[in-house]
C-alpha cells in the first residue's frame, strides 16, 4: 500500500465469461489478505409464506460439503487461522474472509466448494433451524431489534423490504430441507458474483488464483434475479410501540425514505446527515439530546445505502420515562434542519471531515476491499475516490436545505419504539 | 514470514515520568495516538465504583483551553476519529488522524492531562448519560448475569465490580469525587503515550517534550488491591427473568497477564473455546467451530453458541465461558458437557499438533492487524499497561515454547470445580413483543 488513493491505474478489474468480476488492489507489506464480495441471491427471492428461506440456505452452506463434513470443513479453515463467512441481505448474499497470503488459493477453493457443493445434511438442517429460531427468539426480546423491525414494517408496507432477512419464527419453522436444496440449485451461480481482494498479493497472482477457482465455476441452473417491485412511501405519519416490560431502556427510531444511493441527492444528504447526527459527538441531535439534555447515551442519524429503497433515520436509546421528551427534542431539531440552511461553519467542518477521512478509509485491507465492492455495486467507476473531493466541495447549504425538505416530510414521519409500555 | 513488532520502535521516558512509545509505519498517511492512564475499576473503592469511567466521559467536556465543542472539532474537522475506553486496569484515549494533524492531538492530550474543568452542570448532565449507558446494557440478560458472576468471582478485589459502576454509586458520586480522582491519576508518571503511523520520530519526540515536558508529576495516591487467593469453594449464581433463551456462564480464575503461566492458559483457551484476538479494531478473528466446547455443545445440540474470553490483567483475572442455550434447552445439561470437556483437559496432555495449531492461529491473528495502524498503537499501550511491549512482541515465541506438560499443569491448577463460579440465567417465557 502507498499513500496514493486506489484508482483505475492501480486497481485490477477483470470479468470472466461466467459472469464473475474480480477487483484486486495490492498491499504488499501485509502478510495477510482480506477478501469480500457479493452474489445472487438475496432475501427478495423469498416467497411470502417463507420469509427467511434465502438466509437459511446461506447458513447451510457452511455446515459441510459433499466432500467435507462440518468438522473437516472448519478444521481446514481454522487450522490455518483463516476465516470465511457468508450472509444474506435484501438483494444479495455477501461473503468475506481473510487468511495468510500463502493460503489464499486454499480458502478460495473452499469458498467455491461450499457454494457449489453443499451437503444439506438432515442433521445440520435441524441444528441450523434451531439456531435461527433461537436467534429470532433473542431478537424478539431486544428493544433495538424490535424497534427496527417495527420501523421496516411501517415504512416499507407491502414491499419485500418490510420483512427481516432472517425471517420469522413461524416462516422458518415451516421451511423444509428440500426447499433449501431447490432454492440453492436454482439461485446460486457465478453470474453477477463480485469479488474484491486486498493484501499481500500481487493483483496478477490474485487473478491467476481466481482463474483456477471461482473463474471456472459454471452453473446452468442459475435463474435471473427477481425484479425489485416499486416502493410506495407512507402517506401519513405512523407511530407504533412494541411493549417489552422487563426492559430498563427503550429504543426509538424516527425516519423517512432516503434518496437513491446513486444520485447527487445522496451525496448532498450524506453531508447533511453528518451535520444532523454524525459529526463529532453525533451532530446536532447528539448535542441536543445527549450533551444538553442528558437523555441518552446513544443517539445518532443514519443514511441508508443500497440498490433498492433505503431509509434516512434517527436512532436513540432512552429511559422509558424520557421517550416522549426525546421525540419532542428530535422533532425540534428536524424542524430546524428542514427550515433553515446549515451554517457555513457546519458545512465547512463536515466537508473537511469527509475529505480528511478518505486516507483513513484506506488504512486497512478490509477497508480497501470494502471500497472496491462499493465501486462495483454502485457503478461509481474505479476513479471515484479521486473524483469524490470535487463532488464534496461542490455541495452547498442551499442544496442541503432543499434535500432535507424533500426527504424529511415531518407530516409523514415513521416513529417506532420498543420498551416498557407507554402510559 | 515472521512478524517483527520491534521494527522501527522507539521508547523514551521524559523527566516527569511520562513513558513515550513511537512506531514508524508508512503504509498510509495516518497516525494513531493513544494515551493510557493507570486508572480503572481496579483503583476504585467501595461506594465509588464507576469513578474512572465517569472521569473518562468528563474529559470530553472541556478544559481551560478547549471547550467540549472544540475537542469534538479538533478531531472531527480533519476527518479523524477518536474515542476512549475504561477497563478494570486502565483508561485510554485515542485519536486516529491524517498524519499532518498529529500536533493537534498531542496538544489536546497534553492539555486535558491537567486542565479539564469538571463543570458542575456538565457533571450532572453526564450522570444521566452514564445511567442511560448502564440501562442500555441492563436490557440484556447476559449483562446482568455477567455482572452477578463477576461479583462472586472475587471476594474483595475490585475486579468484582462492573466498570460502569453500580447505579447506587452513580447516583451518589459528587463532582469533588470525580475531580479528586482525576487530579490524582492523571499525571505524567501514571501515563503512557503511544504513537504509531506515518511519523518522523525525532520531530515527534521534540513536539512531545515541548507539550508534555513541562507538566509535573505530583504524589500519586494509588489504591492498589492485594490479589486474592484462589477460590476454594465453587459458587453458583442462579437468575430467572423474562426472555426466550437461557444463558450459562462459567468463570475460572486465570493468572496475571505478566505471569509465565498465562501463555499456557492461552493455549487452553484456544483449544477449549477458540482463539481470542488481541485486536481492538475490526481486524477480524477466527471462528471457534472446531474448538472442543463448540463441538461438544453446539454440534450436539446442547447450546446454540459458545465462546470464551481470557482477560489479560495486571492482577490475576478470570477466564469466562458463555453459552446461549436454546429455549427448549437445559443449561444444567450444558454445564455437565462443559464439565466433561474440562475434565479431559485436566486429565491428559494435549498433543504437540494441537499446540502448533493454536500458534498458527495466533500468527494469523497478528498478521490480520499488522496493516492496521490504530491496532499497532493500541498494542503498545495495552501490553505496557500490565507488562511491557515485549509481552506482545514475544507473544508468538512464548506460545511456541509452551509444552504439553505445562498446559496440563496449568489446567489442573486453575480449572478445578471448586475454583469456579457458575451462573445460570433461566428464561421465563413471556408473551411480550407483540
Amino acid at each position: 500500500m502507498n499513500n496514493a488513493m486506489p484508482d483505475s491505474r492501480s486497481i485490477l478489474r477483470e470479468t470472466w465469461s461466467n459472469g464473475t468480476t474480480l477487483l484486486a488492489y495490492p498491499n504488499l507489506t501485509s502478510p495477510a489478505v482480506y477478501f469480500t464480495g457479493y452474489m445472487q441471491p438475496g432475501a427478495i427471492e423469498d416467497a411470502e409464506e417463507f420469509h427467511g428461506l434465502a438466509s437459511f440456505t446461506t447458513d447451510m452452506l457452511m455446515t459441510g460439503t459433499k466432500r467435507l463434513n462440518f468438522q473437516r470443513l472448519h478444521d481446514k479453515i481454522e487450522s490455518i487461522g483463516a476465516s470465511l463467512s457468508l450472509g444474506t441481505g435484501h438483494l444479495s448474499t455477501t461473503f468475506f474472509g481473510q487468511c495468510l497470503r500463502e493460503d489464499l488459493e486454499t480458502v478460495w477453493s473452499l469458498l467455491v466448494e461450499v457454494i457449489q457443493q453443499p451437503a444439506f445434511a438432515e442433521k445440520q438442517f435441524k441444528r441450523v433451524r434451531n439456531q435461527i429460531l433461537t436467534g429470532i427468539a433473542i431478537q424478539n426480546q431486544d428493544t433495538a431489534a424490535m424497534a427496527s423491525q417495527a420501523f421496516n414494517l411501517a415504512l416499507y408496507g407491502s414491499h419485500p423490504y418490510a420483512h427481516p432477512d432472517i425471517g420469522y419464527a413461524q416462516s422458518v419453522s415451516g421451511i423444509r430441507l428440500e426447499q433449501l436444496q431447490f432454492f440453492h440449485e436454482t439461485h446460486y451461480g457465478p453470474n453477477g458474483l463480485v469479488l474484491a481482494v486486498c493484501g499481500g498479493i500481487e493483483p496478477e497472482n490474485a487473478r491467476e488464483i481466481c482463474s483456477r477457482t471461482i473463474g471456472v465455476w459454471q452453473s446452468n441452473n442459475q435463474c435471473s434475479p427477481k425484479t425489485l417491485p416499486p416502493f410506495t412511501p407512507p402517506k401519513n405519519s405512523i407511530r407504533s410501540h412494541i411493549a417489552l416490560e422487563s426492559k430498563n431502556q427503550s429504543d426509538l427510531i424516527m425516519g423517512v425514505p432516503a434518496p437513491k444511493t446513486i444520485s447527487r441527492d445522496y451525496q448532498v444528504c450524506t453531508i447533511g446527515n453528518s451535520i444532523l447526527g454524525r459529526y463529532g459527538m453525533m451532530g446536532r441531535i447528539g448535542k441536543a439530546v445527549r450533551e444538553k439534555a442528558g437523555l441518552a447515551y446513544e443517539v445518532s442519524s443514519h443514511l441508508g445505502a443500497g440498490i433498492g429503497p433505503t431509509a434516512w433515520k434517527i436512532a436513540a436509546g432512552v429511559n422509558p420515562g424520557n421517550l416522549e421528551k426525546a421525540i419532542t427534542l428530535l422533532k425540534q431539531e428536524l424542524l430546524r434542519f428542514t427550515s433553515e440552511p446549515v451554517t457555513q461553519q457546519e458545512l465547512q467542518d463536515v466537508k473537511t471531515q469527509a475529505l480528511g477521512r478518505l486516507p483513513l478509509s484506506i488504512e486497512t485491507n478490509a477497508g480497501i476491499a470494502s471500497i472496491l465492492v462499493s465501486l462495483e455495486r454502485y457503478n461509481y467507476g474505479l476513479d471515484h475516490l479521486r473524483q469524490l473531493p470535487a463532488i464534496i466541495e461542490s455541495i452547498t447549504a442551499d442544496e442541503i436545505l432543499a434535500a432535507a425538505q424533500r426527504y424529511w416530510d415531518l407530516d409523514k414521519l415513521v416513529i417506532t419504539s420498543a420498551g416498557k409500555a407507554i402510559k | 514470514m515472521p512478524i517483527n513488532l520491534n521494527h522501527n520502535l522507539h521508547q523514551v521516558q521524559l523527566n516527569n515520568g511520562l513513558r513515550v512509545m513511537l512506531k514508524e509505519i508508512h503504509t498510509a498517511p495516518v497516525t494513531s495516538t493513544w494515551i493510557w492512564y493507570g486508572s480503572g475499576a481496579r483503583n476504585e473503592l467501595p461506594g465509588k465504583t464507576g469513578l474512572s469511567h465517569w472521569v473518562e466521559h468528563m474529559q470530553f467536556k472541556g478544559t481551560r483551553k478547549f471547550t467540549g465543542e472544540d475537542i469534538d472539532n479538533l478531531v472531527s474537522r480533519v476527518g479523524g476519529y477518536a474515542n476512549a475506553f475504561t477497563s478494570s486496569d486502565w483508561t485510554t484515549y485515542f485519536e486516529t488522524m491524517p498524519s499532518a494533524h498529529l500536533h493537534t492531538t498531542l496538544e489536546l492530550e497534553a492539555d486535558r492531562m491537567v486542565s479539564s474543568l469538571f463543570d458542575p452542570v456538565e457533571v450532572e448532565t453526564e450522570r444521566t448519560v452514564i445511567i442511560s449507558e448502564r440501562e442500555g446494557s441492563e436490557n440484556y440478560p447476559e449483562f446482568r448475569l455477567d455482572e452477578a458472576v463477576q461479583l462472586r468471582s472475587f471476594l474483595a478485589h475490585p475486579y468484582r465490580n462492573e466498570v460502569l459502576g453500580s447505579k447506587e454509586d452513580l447516583l451518589g458520586i459528587t463532582r469533588d469525587d470525580l475531580y479528586q480522582h482525576y487530579r490524582n491519576y492523571y499525571q505524567p508518571a501514571n501515563a503512557i503515550l503511544c504513537i504509531a503511523g506515518d511519523i518522523s520520530p525525532q520531530a515527534v519526540l521534540d513536539d512531545v517534550e515541548n507539550l508534555f515536558g513541562g507538566i509535573s508529576s505530583g504524589p500519586l495516591t494509588m489504591s492498589i488491591p492485594t490479589p486474592e487467593k484462589k477460590l476454594d469453594t465453587g459458587d453458583l449464581v442462579e437468575m430467572k427473568g423474562p426472555g426466550e433463551a437461557h444463558y450459562l456462564e462459567i468463570s475460572w480464575r486465570c493468572p496475571a497477564a505478566s505471569d509465565p503461566d498465562f501463555f499456557a492458559y492461552g493455549i487452553i483457551e484456544s483449544l477449549l473455546s477458540g482463539p481470542s484476538s488481541l485486536n481492538m479494531f475490526g481486524s477480524g478473528g477466527i471462528s471457534n467451530r472446531t474448538s472442543r466446547l463448540y463441538q461438544a455443545l453446539v454440534e450436539e445440540d446442547y447450546a446454540a453458541s459458545v465462546f470464551g474470553d481470557l482477560s489479560a490483567n495486571i492482577d490475576p483475572g478470570v477466564y469466562k465461558v458463555f453459552a446461549t442455550i436454546q429455549p427448549e434447552g437445559d443449561p444444567w445439561a450444558a454445564l455437565k458437557v462443559i464439565d466433561d470437556q474440562v475434565h479431559r483437559i485436566t486429565s491428559r496432555e494435549l498433543s504437540v499438533t494441537e499446540i502448533e495449531r493454536a500458534i498458527k492461529q495466533a500468527r494469523a491473528l497478528f498478521a490480520y492487524s499488522s496493516d492496521n495502524i490504530t491496532n499497532q498503537a493500541f498494542w503498545m499501550g495495552y501490553a505496557s499497561s500490565f507488562a511491557d511491549y515485549q509481552w506482545v512482541a514475544e507473544y508468538l515465541t512464548r506460545l511456541g515454547s509452551v509444552t504439553p506438560s505445562q498446559v496440563l499443569r496449568i489446567a489442573q491448577k486453575y480449572l478445578q470445580a471448586e475454583q469456579r463460579v457458575v451462573g445460570v440465567y433461566q428464561a421465563t417465557r413471556t408473551q411480550e413483543g407483540s
